[in-house]
């Protein structure tokens, strides 16, 4: 009974303790701050959606710009190297899915015939790093971007769209840069004491956080990026 | 506990009873009443509002009756019958969901239809009327008859009044509860809200309220309305829309600032006083009829004026001197005088036929006028108007202000805005 | 409740440690409701005299007792108090003291979490209260309507603190909500299904939900605001073309949501006294959840009905008018259940009861003017005016503020192991039900008849001179009252009648334990088999003559044990958590950390740079401290 009630996420060692669902305490609290960063991101998202449009200087998005002095500021958004970045995020996802499987499979013996691929498959360090440095060439992506645009003309206080831009795109930014640190420190743990089937918890939470943080990003760079 | 059944009764009682009657409450008590059928507005809204109460003390009583009842009967009593292990009734359940349900499809209909209905295109040849929002004062411009005025309104009755509402800074809202519901004064946006003053409806005063907390001095943001005869209000239109009838072209600025100081005035061309002076709401009426218009802020303490020197007031100087001069011209227009075009302050082209000054917050008369030139910001928490008098100190700057009028060049401006009938 | 006076149980200590330390570094759910609830009546008392004030202001006309600006101060600051400071963490107390008790577990799922909450709260609430004592209090309405809160409006300090204080206090409640999800997720006791849960923790359940979706709205409302005041950016530049409204609904998306914060669990906790003192199970259970739940959702669907003078349009003034008219059913749902509860049973008018029946009473009153705004023509005669004062006041005060009252009074025995003083307790009930009434109802005349809201002053002659002056007496004497409740309070700490377990005769787990509870709550985890399981225990034949039991329980001889002896943890062999100081620590560098802000209004930004800095370092250290060390 002692075991029954109190379960801490943050005690370190393994969960023996009894839940009502089954479920580690963690796994629901993560839940419930996923749904409420839904709320934020929907609150951000319609913050940019309602002032589409409504710049009245530019540069803007998606159109060109002539300001009184007769200036020329292209359309904005460079959605071929956005692509790319985006692609780069949805592939760490595919490395986040292949950590937390590696991560699992630790300890269970690789066949005698195994290939490369069936022993890469068991490196989680190697799928946590590839997961890190791709969150991580995103961002690189998005300073790129953002200098870009700074150099551009502009920048946060340009006009609505800028504020609404970089303020959305900035926020998923520091979400992106959470997981990153986030997956480094698992990656750390990993090379120092190796992560095994026993902390599948531990990993599959940070999962659930990064594929989260990249549908975020679908759907920002459908509303941003692809509809005009 | 008896004491608690006979409390809320005899308050269920009461309520029905109050509301009853100040709905049909007198004029003179409650002057901001909103109990009235002076529009069509109203007239529509009090529809509404009578059926609110009415299903409301419906409901107030059955739910408060059957409080008190419960708690009388199955009080705890020696050799009282034992509670029963009630769980809940379906039937029950059902009943309480859906009576409800049914008074508010009979709210809700007449709601809908009242929103449409108000919230329509107002009626073809509506007088226009923009209402526009300021910290805090209210701008009223008849486009169609050119006339901006400030604070007061006109309006004749039997005619639709549409407003269009717009704001220079913060959000305001625009009030008359014995006209009609309020709207707000939103940046970047147009509002528009409608009203007609029952044909039959006496020259009568009107307060006016800002309802959106808009900074400092969001409780001495108030306005008047006047509802006059049809005549009155052409009459008062054609003289609004004119020039100044104190037509003293003063000296163009552009020679080089010259000293407050210094006196001028002999190139000015004499003041020729107004013969015909249009329509104004009677000032002995407000006194005896509608004295809940007529402002009562008193002075603030420690600003002083020598009212003496007001008998003393040269119009022409003040014009010259202190209109132009001191820099009232930087914010304030007079129709008529050349240059003097901003629209910062309220305009003043014909501010001495105004009761009122200041966003409705003191009278106009020249001892007001002369506190209020010469220190604003002390009459009025937060004022935009800057301190005009000399060694007056400066609530919001917190500084004395060492350049500006005397009390004596005061005098002379105020002579000259209460010239501008 | 003379009859009550109940052996003389222990009052042995709730916890081995004592000591100014032990609190800071509690992890105790049961501590740290206590901390709830000294913290939160302390601000309701700040509160309550920036209410004394305003209404001295306001007792006659053209009153010179405060000026405009410090008046502003005064009412943004109550405004602000009350609902953040004062009614949400006095819910906040019970949440963390009530839930892990009912159903069964032996703290919250988090313990360290929870102390950051709480120091979060009382940090937070330190800094948005203490720039009234220099007179530079937020004033910009605690619904902060930009763009009069942009720099462009309000260039002094006094918005920061509001603007900055929220966002800390938006993080507190946000940290408790999850906390509280996964706790009544995760940690109720072998049999307690969720439709066997108390309905305290029913209603708690759901405002949890509430928090997590309505904070993210206003924090990000509150992002734009920051930005737009310290770094320039356009989100309310109306210059720049921006739309007011933006602000007005994502403040109000939170805003209403906000608003069933504030009351479901007042209505929980009268959901726990009216069944013990009527001695019958709560009618239509099943009914209360659901109508509960739906509260909570139709909630999010009518935030634009505090928006109808705005200019939206007839068709969404009708859509909001609608689903606030629906909104009512469900609540009206609850006021007959509550009747219903008392009906056939045996009442007892303690003062927790009492304040129980008051709510009904009072917040039927604002449920009916809540139906009059939802008519959004006879809305706009209404709306920033003194009635809508009357309105929201009946809901959070006759509700809310009587239903927490009922709440103290009831388990008060529990967390002290005394009563509060009874005769006291009616004196504060009388004159606070007389002092509520005589403040709040006058004000329905005053704005019927006229009288805008938010104003400093008025002038005499409007037909409001009487409304005013007698809602100021009412004022006093709520006062009075909250002094003798005070002192009760205060007194009966030491000097109140000593509870048992089980003062009231109540039919829930919290009632099975010593009061105060031990440490560990259960020295044998229970187990549930029905919705009164501690009924069941001392009368097995309490529901015969019913049919049903309204649920399905499991027939036969409670398995619960009522427990009267205090241990500790370390003798019954049950780990606890460690005492620990290291949220507090990372709580105060989150405080830091935001208040480094601050020092950008006057250009300093370096000094802004190392505070912030220097506050993201304890507050990173402090809770890389916290997640690296062992829980128990």
């Amino acid at each position: 009974m002692a075991s029954h009630a109190i379960a801490g996420h943050d005690d370190g060692h393994a969960h023996t303790h009894h839940t009502t669902t089954g479920l580690d305490n963690r796994k629901i609290a993560i839940w419930a701050f996923i749904g409420s960063e839904c709320m934020l991101f929907a609150s951000l998202i319609s913050t940019y959606l309602i002032y589409k449009g409504k710049s009245l200087v530019g540069p803007y998005p998606h159109t060109e710009y002539t300001d009184a002095a007769g200036k020329v500021f292209p359309a904005i958004l460079d959605i071929p190297v956005t692509s790319a970045s985006t692609f780069v995020l949805l592939m760490s996802s595919l490395a986040m899915v292949l950590a937390l499987q590696a991560v699992q499979l630790k300890g269970t013996p690789l066949p005698a015939n195994a290939g490369w691929w069936t022993r890469a498959q068991r490196s989680s360090q190697l799928w946590l790093g590839m997961t890190a440095l791709l969150g991580a060439t995103f961002l690189g992506f998005q300073a790129y971007e953002f200098t870009a645009f700074v150099r551009e003309g502009l920048t946060i206080k340009t006009n609505l769209f800028g504020s609404t831009f970089f303020t959305l795109t900035g926020f998923h930014g520091a979400h992106v840069t959470v997981g990153v640190l986030w997956l480094m420190s698992l990656l750390w743990i990993d090379r120092t004491r190796g992560l095994g089937p026993k902390d599948e918890l531990v990993v599959d939470i940070a999962a659930l956080y990064w594929h989260f943080v990249d549908v975020v990003w679908i759907v920002i760079f459908t509303l941003i990026y692809l509809i005009q | 506990m008896p004491k608690l059944s006979l409390r809320q009764a005899a308050s269920t009682a009461l309520t029905a009873v109050a509301l009853l009657a100040l709905s049909g409450c007198g004029f003179t008590e409650y002057p901001n009443s909103t109990f009235n059928h002076h529009t069509d507005f109203n007239t529509a809204i009090d529809a509404l509002f009578q059926r609110l109460i009415f299903w409301g003390t419906i409901v107030f009583v059955v739910v408060e009756a059957g409080l008190v009842y419960t708690i009388i009967k199955y009080r705890k009593r020696p050799g009282g019958p034992k509670p029963r292990p009630i769980h809940g009734n379906a039937a029950l359940e059902i009943t309480w969901t859906v009576i409800p349900a049914l008074i508010l499809v009979l709210i809700a209909i007449p709601t809908v239809k009242t929103i449409f209905q108000t919230q329509a295109d107002a009626p073809a040849g509506a007088l226009k009327v923009q209402v526009i929002g300021h910290q805090w004062w209210w701008e009223f411009r008849y486009p169609e008859l050119g006339i901006v005025t400030a604070n007061e309104l006109y309006v004749p009755v039997g005619r639709t009044v549409e407003f269009e509402l717009t704001t220079r800074d913060v959000l305001h809202s625009f009030w008359i509860p014995q006209m009609g519901g309020k709207r707000d004064l939103i940046s970047n946006k147009t509002n528009y809200l409608w009203f007609t003053p029952n044909a039959d409806l006496g020259t009568s005063a009107w307060n006016g309220f800002c309802t959106e907390y808009c900074g400092s001095s969001h409780a001495n943001m108030k306005f008047r309305l006047y509802t006059v005869q049809p005549d009155e209000f052409d009459s008062w239109a054609k003289h609004q829309a004119s020039p100044a009838v104190f037509s003293t072209t003063p000296a163009p600025v552009t020679t080089p600032v010259t000293p407050v100081a210094q006196v001028s005035g002999a190139d000015s061309t004499a003041p020729t006083p107004a013969t015909t002076i249009g329509y104004v709401f009677p000032r002995e009426r407000l006194e005896t009829e509608f004295p809940h218009v007529i402002p009562q802020t008193p002075y603030p303490t420690g600003l002083s004026f020598d009212d003496a020197l007001l008998a003393g007031g040269d119009p022409a100087r003040g014009a010259n001197e202190g209109f132009m001069l001191g820099g009232c011209i930087g914010c304030h227009a007079i129709s008529g005088v050349p240059g003097a075009v901003s629209e910062i302050g309220p305009n003043l082209t014909h501010i001495a036929s105004r009761h009122t000054i200041a966003g409705g917050l003191f009278k106009n008369d020249a001892p007001t006028l002369a506190r209020w030139i010469k220190n604003a910001r002390h009459m009025k928490p937060g004022s935009l108007m800057n301190t005009i008098g000399r060694g007056e100190y400066d609530p919001i700057l917190k500084t004395t202000n060492t350049g500006g009028l005397d009390d004596r060049q005061i005098a002379d401006v105020v002579a000259y805005l209460m010239a501008l009938k | 409740m003379a009859t009550l006076a109940a052996p003389a149980c222990a009052t042995a200590p709730a916890s081995t440690q004592s000591g100014l330390w032990s609190w800071i570094a509690t992890t105790d759910h049961k501590r740290i409701g206590t901390l709830y609830l000294w913290t939160a009546l302390a601000f309701f008392l700040i509160g309550g005299l920036e209410a004394a004030l305003i209404r001295t202001q306001l007792a006659r006309p053209n009153m010179g007792f405060v000026s405009a600006e410090t008046y502003n101060q005064l009412f943004t600051m109550h405004g602000t108090t009350m609902v953040f400071l004062a009614v949400m963490p006095l819910s906040a107390a019970f949440f963390n003291y009530l839930i892990p008790l009912q159903i069964g577990a032996r703290d919250v799922a988090f313990p360290r979490l929870n102390a950051f909450s709480y120091w979060v709260y009382l940090l937070g609430g330190i800094f948005i209260t203490l720039p009234i004592l220099f007179q530079v209090a937020p004033d910009g309405g605690w619904f902060g309507y930009a763009p009069l809160t942009t720099n462009q409006f309000s260039s002094g300090p006094n918005i920061d603190f509001w603007v900055i204080g929220l966002q800390i206090l938006g993080v507190s409640s946000l940290a408790a909500a999850f906390n509280f999800i996964t706790t009544i997720i995760n940690l109720r006791a072998p049999g307690m299904t969720l439709m066997r849960m108390p309905m305290f923790t029913w209603m708690s359940f759901v405002v949890q939900f509430l928090l997590i979706l309505a904070f993210p709205p206003i924090t990000v409302a509150l992002v734009f605001l920051l930005m737009d005041r310290f770094f320039g950016t356009t989100f309310y530049a109306i210059a720049q073309g921006a739309d007011p409204l933006l602000w007005q609904h994502l403040f109000w998306v939170f805003g209403h949501p906000e608003v069933y914060i504030l009351i479901l669990p007042a209505f929980g906790l009268v959901s726990e006294v009216l069944p013990t003192f009527s001695k019958k199970p709560l009618f239509g259970y099943n009914v209360m959840v659901y109508s509960g739940i739906m509260i909570g959702f139709l909630g999010f669907g009518v935030w634009a009905h505090h928006m109808f003078a705005v200019g939206m349009g007839a068709v969404a003034d009708s859509i909001f008018s609608l689903m606030t008219m629906l909104i009512a059913i469900p609540t009206g749902v609850k006021i007959f259940n509550w009747i219903a509860t008392m009906w056939a049973g045996e009442v007892r008018f303690t003062v927790p009861m009492k304040f129980a029946i008051a709510l009904i009473a009072m917040f039927t009153i604002g449920g009916i003017s809540g139906v009059m705004h939802s008519s959004p023509p006879a809305d706009l005669q209404q709306t920033d005016s003194y009635f809508v004062v009357a309105h929201f006041h009946y809901v959070l005060f006759g509700g809310s503020i009587m239903g927490i009252f009922a709440g103290i009074y009831h388990y008060y025995p529990k967390i002290t192991g005394r009563f509060l003083n009874e005769r006291l307790g009616n004196v504060h009930f009388w004159l606070n039900f007389i002092g509520m009434n005589l403040t709040f109802f006058p004000m329905h005349f005053s704005g019927l008849l006229g009288m805008p809201r938010r104003i400093y002053t008025y002038d005499a002659g409007q037909g409001w001179d009487l409304f005013n002056l007698l809602a100021t007496y009412g004022t006093y004497l709520l006062v009075i009252a909250t002094a003798v409740f005070v002192w009760n309070f205060v007194r009966s700490r030491t000097r109140g009648a000593i509870a048992g377990g089980d003062p009231w005769g109540a039919a829930t787990l919290e009632w099975s334990i010593p009061s105060p509870p031990p440490e560990y709550n259960f020295a044998q985890i229970p187990t549930v088999t029905s919705r009164y399981p501690l009924w069941d225990l001392k009368d097995p034949s309490w529901h015969e003559g019913e049919d049903s039991h309204g649920d399905t329980g499991t027939p036969g001889p409670s398995p619960l044990r009522e427990e009267t002896e205090t241990h500790t943890a370390k003798a019954l062999g049950i780990p606890m958590p460690y005492p620990t100081a290291k949220p507090a620590f990372a709580a105060l560098g989150l405080v830091v950390m935001f208040s480094g802000l601050l020092f950008l209004r006057n250009d300093l930004f370096a000094v802004a740079m190392t505070v912030t800095l220097g506050g993201a370092a304890m507050l990173i250290g402090g809770l890389y401290a916290w997640l690296t060390s062992p829980l128990e």
